[in-house]
């Protein structure tokens, strides 16, 4: 493995001072202007991603080309070498330490195929290393020069970013987008899509169609307003802006704080050039009494034109929302036949916590699911004292939380992990200190207190996390696996009909995807926050399996800075 | 058209007694089925609130010269007519994709609703009418029922007496929830990130809020026709008749400014403050009853 000691990369983040204060995190950076460190950047293959590898992503067993696997964000590979039937023979191919310090892991990595292929993997805050993919050894490493003092609400994370030609694309912690060399490291431009001391900041990975890059923003607990921007990939400037809070439907002024953040990867269906984008809470988070009507485009899909990013059509998961439910996990497009006829659909999982299958092109509701996790109390106003709340599940991070959703189109089956626990809210008009974010109220999550007075064992059932698998045309649940720990971070499914994921005690499983049965795990020793990928290379024959472990996030049981590669000979 | 019996705005027995709770009166005023504003006022005999009559002076003194009395008169024919029409637009069933029946009931309301905030009129009645505590709530409430000119117009919108009984009780349903809409004016002035003065006044919220709610009916009732009973359906339609029932008394006060000079002053601040609270009401009903559908409400829809 490569030797990271003197690494100016690696150093900058292991120096950044972070204080965490209250919810959220101060961030003082030692470091002015990016870093770029140079190992063996030359064994990259010079062979820019086109549009057509990125369109044909998802079906290419030899790459991950973008956060979601491909623009339909299934997660989904079709690499078969690993199967229910061999999967016990999997084994560790290597495991590589950022050297970057514990914690902040929730990345997916990109793998662009070559020889070697290439894994282009992040971790908080905004350092990127560009890996041989088959040895682990680092080509080179990047660290943003993040302002200091800015101020994500919940985590220094950083999920992954985009390719595109000969460029790698990272969103940062105050809410820029940078654009590094594929092959050197070195940052090209930088594009400012919102203000830090708004509150605005990002951590997802953004996805590049069509020569734009897209992405929005996170800062929904600021009060800030929410946007999807494209930027043009090569220059980085900006190709438009859609707000995510419409001004005629939000009365009064209040639509300037209205939020409706896409803080998640949208997905993009290339056959119709639409933008399907995750959005989050209105703002403020938990009293809604001064943004009357139904808040759009909170807590649901927002679907756009690619071309010039006006509105299809919205979907609310929950309108006028209370509960801090936002919907970030990336939407899925699927076809299924339904009563004899073939439909292009969209699912998205919810903190509100069921699955909503909707017509792709109208975005009417097909079907909601049952509720993959545990409900009780759901949409119970909030009093204004915090004892007088009932317990509410989901709580107020949800339901499936931000962690994307896999799908395997073989046994029509998506899996959702989510959050299993109740909260209590209230709101306050009065209580907030200068400096502190602004929910309008406040929530606590049963697992964070003491001497709580839970709800009865039959309400709740004190497991913290859920995979489950749901039928996104009938709604049906087919199986579940209950967690002890807090489990964040998504899961993917091979074409032999595996579904990968990892939960928050450290737990890495393969899954049969029909029964539910664990085939195969690992213990990584750290929570797995992230999202596995795969790919097949042809140079050692050998399909790979990647994911991140080292916990991090606002509920995080066990930190570390592993990513762990696995393998199996085909 | 798809069977439904419970289309008219109504009051049940719990409402009836939270009601007659609220205003201070024991349980002796008939039963829900018979309950009426006049035996009600009978019972609360006279009086009037010198504490809103003083609040209904100055809102009076703030805007006299300013109310197009003809703009919210063509307002109010339009609610009516909206009501007329509601019973017709429910019977056509579920809104078609990208129909808009319950936009067009609400035109005429917006129209009201713009006048009235471009003349400074709901920054006026925020400034001067009470907060929705519990006392306020009731002197507003024992007011409203007083002021029979006021409610009695709403029978020229097309209300019976029931349904004008039920629309003056139905802010008893959410006391609570009324406690949450506090004034602008009250929110502390420093928040971080998030600026109090891009937050309506606590009328106009109630006003466009409602009207937003009703809006919303088109989209909400298509997009989720596989999550939405005709229950669910026929009580999203008496919420909105009831909260075109507040605006109406709303605009009625609003409009008695302009000269005509019906109502007493007290009354005018019951009307201002009574008709938002039932618009309140009746929007968080409408979010409860037909928007946040949980799986016990849904309706067994589906592929």
């Amino acid at each position: 493995m490569t030797d990271l000691s003197n690494d100016k990369a690696v150093q900058a983040v292991k120096n950044t001072k972070i204080q965490k204060k209250d919810e959220f995190f101060v961030v003082d950076s030692p470091i002015d202007e990016p870093v770029t460190e140079t190992h063996a950047a030359d064994m990259i293959p010079e062979k820019d991603v086109t549009q057509e590898m990125l369109t044909g992503s998802s079906a290419n067993a030899n790459a991950w080309l973008m956060y979601g696997g491909g623009y339909e964000q299934q997660r989904h590979t079709s690499a078969d070498t690993i199967t229910p039937e061999n999967v016990d023979g999997l084994e560790l191919e290597y495991l590589f330490q950022t050297g970057t310090g514990s914690g902040e892991l929730e990345g997916s990595p990109v793998v662009v195929p070559g020889d070697p292929p290439v894994m282009y993997q992040t971790n908080g805050p905004n350092h990127v290393k560009a890996l041989n993919a088959r040895t682990g050894d680092v080509l080179w490493s990047y660290t943003y020069a993040n302002p200091n003092n800015i101020r994500p609400c919940c985590g220094l994370n950083n999920r992954g970013v985009a390719v595109y030609q000969d460029k790698v694309y990272m969103t940062t912690l105050d809410a820029n987008l940078v654009a590094l060399d594929r092959y050197t490291g070195e940052q090209q431009w930088s594009y400012n899509s919102g203000d830090p001391a708004k509150g605005y900041s990002n951590t997802e990975a953004p996805v590049v169609y069509d020569g734009k890059v897209i992405m929005g923003s996170a800062g929904g607990e600021f009060g800030v307003r929410g946007y999807v921007d494209a930027v043009d990939a090569e220059s980085g400037e900006q190709v438009w802006r859609r707000w995510t809070v419409p001004e005629d439907q939000w009365i009064d002024d209040s639509w300037q704080n209205g939020a409706a953040t896409v803080w998640m990867t949208p997905s993009i269906d290339p056959q119709s050039d639409t933008i399907y984008a995750p959005t989050g809470n209105p703002g403020p988070d938990v009293w809604a009494g001064v943004r009357p009507g139904l808040n759009p485009y909170s807590d649901g899909t927002l679907a756009i034109n690619s071309s010039d990013g006006s509105v299809e059509w919205h979907y609310n998961e929950s309108p006028h929302d209370w509960w801090d439910y936002d919907s970030p996990s990336p939407p899925i497009i699927f076809d299924e036949e339904v009563r004899g006829s073939e439909r292009r659909l969209v699912m998205s999982a919810g903190k509100v916590g069921w699955l909503f299958t909707m017509d792709a092109e109208n975005g009417q509701l097909m079907e909601r699911s049952e509720a993959f996790g545990q409900m009780l109390n759901t949409f119970d106003l909030p009093p204004a004292e915090l004892e007088d709340s009932p317990w509410i599940m989901p709580s107020a991070d949800g339901g499936a939380e931000w962690n994307p959703v896999s799908y395997d189109p073989n046994s029509r089956t998506a899996f959702v992990k989510a959050m299993n626990y109740p909260s209590k809210f209230q709101w306050d008009r009065e209580e907030y200190e200068e400096g502190r974010l602004y929910l309008g109220g406040g929530f606590t999550v049963a697992p964070e207190m003491d001497d709580a007075d839970y709800p009865s064992e039959d309400d709740w059932n004190r497991k913290l996390g859920v995979m489950s698998a749901v039928d996104p045309i009938s709604g049906e649940v087919k199986w579940r696996d209950w967690y002890d720990e807090y489990s964040m971070g998504g899961s993917m499914t091979t074409a032999s009909g595996l579904v990968f994921t990892g939960n928050g005690s450290g737990e890495f499983i393969a899954y049969d995807v029909e029964s539910g049965e664990r085939l195969w795990q690992f213990n990584l020793g750290a929570s797995v926050n992230a999202s596995p990928v795969s790919w097949y290379d042809p140079g050692t024959e050998k399909q790979y399996v990647a994911v991140q472990a080292g916990g991090g996030g606002l509920r995080s049981h066990k930190t570390g800075d592993a990513v762990a590669v696995f393998s199996m000979e085909a | 058209m798809e069977d439904s019996n419970i289309q008219e705005v109504s009051i049940g027995e719990e409402e009836r007694r939270d009601f007659l709770k609220l205003l201070g009166l024991t349980g002796s005023v008939g039963a829900a089925s018979q309950f009426s504003l006049s035996d009600i006022r009978s019972a609360l005999g006279s009086g009037t609130s010198s504490e809103l009559a003083a609040m209904g002076e100055a809102i009076r003194a703030d805007l006299t010269g300013t109310v197009d009395a003809d703009v919210l008169a063509n307002s109010m024919t339009g609610v009516a007519t909206a009501v007329e029409t509601l019973p017709d637009v429910r019977a056509a069933g579920f809104p078609a994709e990208e129909a808009t029946p319950y936009q067009e009931l609400t035109e005429p309301a917006w129209e009201a609703y713009r006048h009235l905030s471009d003349i400074g009129f709901f920054a006026s009645a925020e400034e001067h009418l009470p907060a929705y505590t519990s006392e306020g709530l009731a002197t507003t409430t024992e007011e409203l029922v007083r002021a029979e000119p006021l409610t009695a117009t709403l029978s020229e919108a097309g209300f019976s007496e029931q349904e004008i009984t039920a629309t003056v009780a139905s802010v008893t349903s959410q006391q609570e929830l009324l406690k949450h809409w506090v004034p602008a004016s009250d929110l502390p002035a420093d928040i971080n990130e998030f600026d109090p003065a891009n937050v309506g006044p606590l009328h106009k919220r109630a006003a466009g809020g409602a009207l937003l709610w009703i809006d919303g009916l088109d989209d909400h009732l298509w997009r989720n026709k596989v999550l939405v009973s005709e229950q669910m359906y026929d009580q999203g339609v008496q919420h909105t008749k009831t909260m075109l029932g507040g605006l109406h008394l709303m605009t009625a006060a609003a409009h008695d400014i302009a000269g005509a000079g019906e109502f007493d002053d007290a009354h005018l601040a019951a009307g201002l403050a009574g008709g938002a609270a039932i618009m309140i009401a009746g929007q968080e009903n409408m979010a409860g009853d037909v928007y946040r559908i949980t799986d016990e409400m849904r309706a067994d829809g589906g592929f």
